[in-house]
């Protein structure tokens, strides 16, 4: 893996692990309540109630970049459940049954209050259902209608018109069981829920994801990337799991500044940069020194992924008035914004136009149906806008079967096929 | 579409941007799974790109967890589906009309329940292949004709003598295809029911034709629909614990594409080895497998 060029992604990754440590102790020792939750689940209702959340994904990638995803999946499968499930949502599960905690990253997770998930995809009920059995501990959906409202161009209108956007029958739901949980988090803490201060996180959430808007436009204008892909998504993730609270909104401005210094003394992430790449999808969490591998041979940045650019596009909501439902317009179509059609593909083409992209690499998840779907029209847009693509199988999390040497011969092979009117001439 | 979409659901998008499907004034697609769910949204963006024409979509946001806030906005979305049928036809959908359309499916619904007896009686009459095909005709034909015709159906088989093997549950997700079920009867044994909205569970009970018309209709979909979103699994499997305990033995059928079932399976499985309820797993369809499977039942 390359190595850190900003101080801020150091201390991302120094305070994710002693928050861990602190959780751990204050679970152990204290008895505190904490969750784990699906990334698009409103994290700021369990923040306002101080429970602190882990999210499902980060802990997959993070066992994932410690390379024991082989390990808890081989276990999985070994109790019945097939090679073809998704693995991306299940790694944390298969950690808790496998119940080595001497291996797991950090200790292992303890058991959490509770445990709650949107109801994205089908089988997402069950990996949380089979945990909850696991753990002994309470499971609370969230149920997702579908939109039959879908402009193409929502990132427009996600701001400040969130309340059209979403459509109000869909709010409303989302909002009944806002209180349902909320009831299940009094239950837990023996403590009255309080809608102010979650205005004031969800202002600060605001705030927050300001400070990322900084960050993409510099990215944007700057002659080079000032800063890696990987990089990006550790400082954002960092922050995005605590969303609103002090230390993220702190970190995310602190992100900010170093970044604008780096662009004023034009400084770039790679000095030999003539190809802006775009990463479609979820990260390759087994393999993270893909992402650099091809700077020193083609000049060839990993400039986007979805993860910065998605802070001020998916999170910010301006009129909070009712932050009951501001939070709900942000929780309701949260994954079908980055995977579903026209949604997606009409916002990844926006932003590779942006960033001024040369060519795209999109992931086509091994067992991970909604980030398997849409990926079609993203290609196809992608494409019609003069993008070149190279589709890449691969499972996030999961490193079996993955041939990184082989890969990256086929990403060469790309990159060299590129015609010489991309990046290649810019230089 | 892709690779991640189950043949029955690419069979029924390459259906509706066909010519074939130029008839349509629309064509209504249940969130009753998310196959289903980007169906509809592939639907709108193939035509909003102009990429195809097809039968405009209407999603019918029906949920299926089990809660009082999704029955309610079940409901909800069913008087407004209503309403949208109303604008799409120009008349009003009357509570008499209502009642008379449930009782015309009760009709053909207590048909396809003969059927079901047929198959699952002490020497059954009906195979499953066969029945897959009898009760699949009850969604594409209209209900008073499908009733005349099955239960001419139904009295001819009544007239055969039983056929013999042992009794087989299926439990796989919505094929629209008899091919495994055929496979299975092919080594001997009868498929008596499948966990399937195309077979044993297109019909359940009669909806109540003294109750709130359309809050029967919609009780019927959100109470009895196999739906892979159904939750918790204790109600989702309710219907297979029963069946199960009736029968020789259980296959489940996994097919390539599955991201479900698969979840279900050990859970399932620990239940069937509890009861000593013989069972078999195909990832593909596998004669070999299947009639050591049968073979291993003896006779029934």
């Amino acid at each position: 893996m390359a190595e850190k060029q900003l101080e801020s992604t150091v201390r991302a990754a120094q305070h994710q692990k002693s928050w861990f440590a602190q959780l751990r102790e204050d679970v152990f020792e204290k008895q505190k309540p904490y969750a784990i939750v699906q990334a698009d689940m409103p994290l700021e209702l369990f923040h306002a109630m101080d429970i602190p959340v882990v999210s499902n994904q980060w802990w997959a990638s993070l066992i994932a970049a410690k390379q024991l995803a082989p390990y808890y999946l081989d276990h999985l499968n070994a109790m019945g459940y097939h090679e073809g499930l998704c693995r991306y949502c299940s790694l944390s599960l298969a950690s808790t049954l496998a119940g080595d905690a001497a291996r797991a990253p950090w200790g292992g997770l303890p058991k959490p209050a509770l445990l709650s998930a949107r109801l994205t995809c089908d089988c997402i009920q069950r990996v949380f259902e089979i945990w909850a059995g696991q753990f002994g501990s309470p499971f609370v959906p969230l149920d997702v209608p579908g939109a039959t409202e879908l402009p193409p161009r929502w990132w427009e209108l996600s701001r400040y018109r969130w309340s059209e956007l979403f459509e109000s029958h869909r709010l409303d739901f989302m909002v009944v069981q806002f209180h349902s949980l909320i009831a299940t988090l009094e239950r837990i803490t023996g403590r009255r829920f309080d809608i102010e201060r979650l205005r004031a996180l969800m202002e600060g959430v605001n705030r927050q994801e300001e400070y990322f808007d900084e960050v993409r436009e510099l990215i944007c204008r700057a002659p080079k990337t000032p800063v890696r892909v990987t990089e990006q998504i550790s400082n954002v993730m960092a922050a995005q799991w605590l969303r609103g609270g002090e230390w993220a909104t702190s970190h995310a401005r602190a992100f900010r500044d170093e970044v604008k210094a780096r662009t004023e003394a034009g400084v770039a992430a790679c000095r030999s940069e003539r190809i802006r790449l775009m990463w479609v999808g979820a990260g390759l969490w087994h393999d993270t020194g893909f992402y650099t591998a091809f700077e020193e041979p083609y000049g060839a940045v990993f400039v986007w992924s979805m993860y910065l650019a998605f802070g001020p596009d998916g999170y910010i909501r301006y009129g909070l008035d009712d932050p009951l439902r501001a939070l709900a317009s942000r929780t309701v179509s949260f994954n079908e914004q980055l995977h579903n059609p026209p949604w997606a593909n009409e916002w990844i083409v926006d932003q590779a136009r942006r960033h001024r992209i040369d060519a795209a690499l999109v992931l086509e998840p091994l067992g991970t149906r909604p980030s398997a779907t849409g990926n079609r029209f993203i290609e196809r847009a992608l494409e019609a806008s003069g993008i070149p693509v190279l589709p890449i199988a691969a499972d996030m999390v999961d490193a079996r079967g993955w041939d990184g040497v082989r890969m990256r011969q086929t990403v060469a092979q790309f990159l060299e096929g590129l015609s010489s009117s991309t990046g290649r001439d810019r230089a | 579409m892709e690779d991640a979409f189950s043949p029955r659901i690419k069979a029924i998008f390459d259906f509706l941007v066909s010519p074939e499907a130029a008839a349509l004034s629309a064509v209504l697609i249940p969130r009753t799974s998310e196959q289903e769910h980007k169906l509809y949204l592939y639907l709108r963006e193939v035509m909003r790109q102009g990429l195809e024409t097809a039968p405009p979509p209407i999603l019918y946001n029906l949920l299926q967890a089990r809660s009082p806030e999704a029955q309610a906005y079940g409901l909800e979305r069913t008087r407004e589906l209503k309403q949208q049928l109303e604008r799409m036809t120009g008349r009003a959908i009357e509570a008499e009309a209502m009642t008379a359309a449930i009782a015309e499916g009760n009709a053909a619904r207590s048909v396809v329940r003969g059927l079901l007896r047929l198959r699952e009686c002490p020497g059954p009459r009906l195979a499953g292949s066969e029945a897959l095909a009898l009760i699949g005709a009850w969604y594409f034909m209209d209900r008073t004709e499908y009733r005349q015709l099955a239960r001419t159906a139904l009295q001819e088989i009544e007239t055969r003598g039983p056929i013999t093997g042992p009794r087989v549950l299926m439990k796989e997700p919505p094929l629209g295809s008899r091919d495994i079920c055929s496979m299975i009867e092919a080594q001997g044994a009868i498929v008596v029911a499948e966990d399937d909205w195309w077979g044993s569970r297109a019909v359940s009970d009669d909806i109540d034709v003294t109750a709130d018309p359309l809050g029967a209709i919609f009780e019927r979909y959100y109470f009895d629909a196999p739906s892979p979103r159904v939750f918790p699994s204790s109600t989702a499997d309710a219907w297979f614990r029963q069946k199960a305990q009736e029968v020789d033995g259980v296959v489940f059928y996994l097919p390539e594409e599955d991201d479900t079932l698969g979840w279900d399976y050990p859970r399932l499985r620990n239940f069937l080895d509890e009861r000593a309820i013989p069972h078999l797993m195909l990832r593909t369809a596998s004669s070999e497998r299947a009639g050591a499977f049968v073979k291993g039942l003896g006779h029934g």
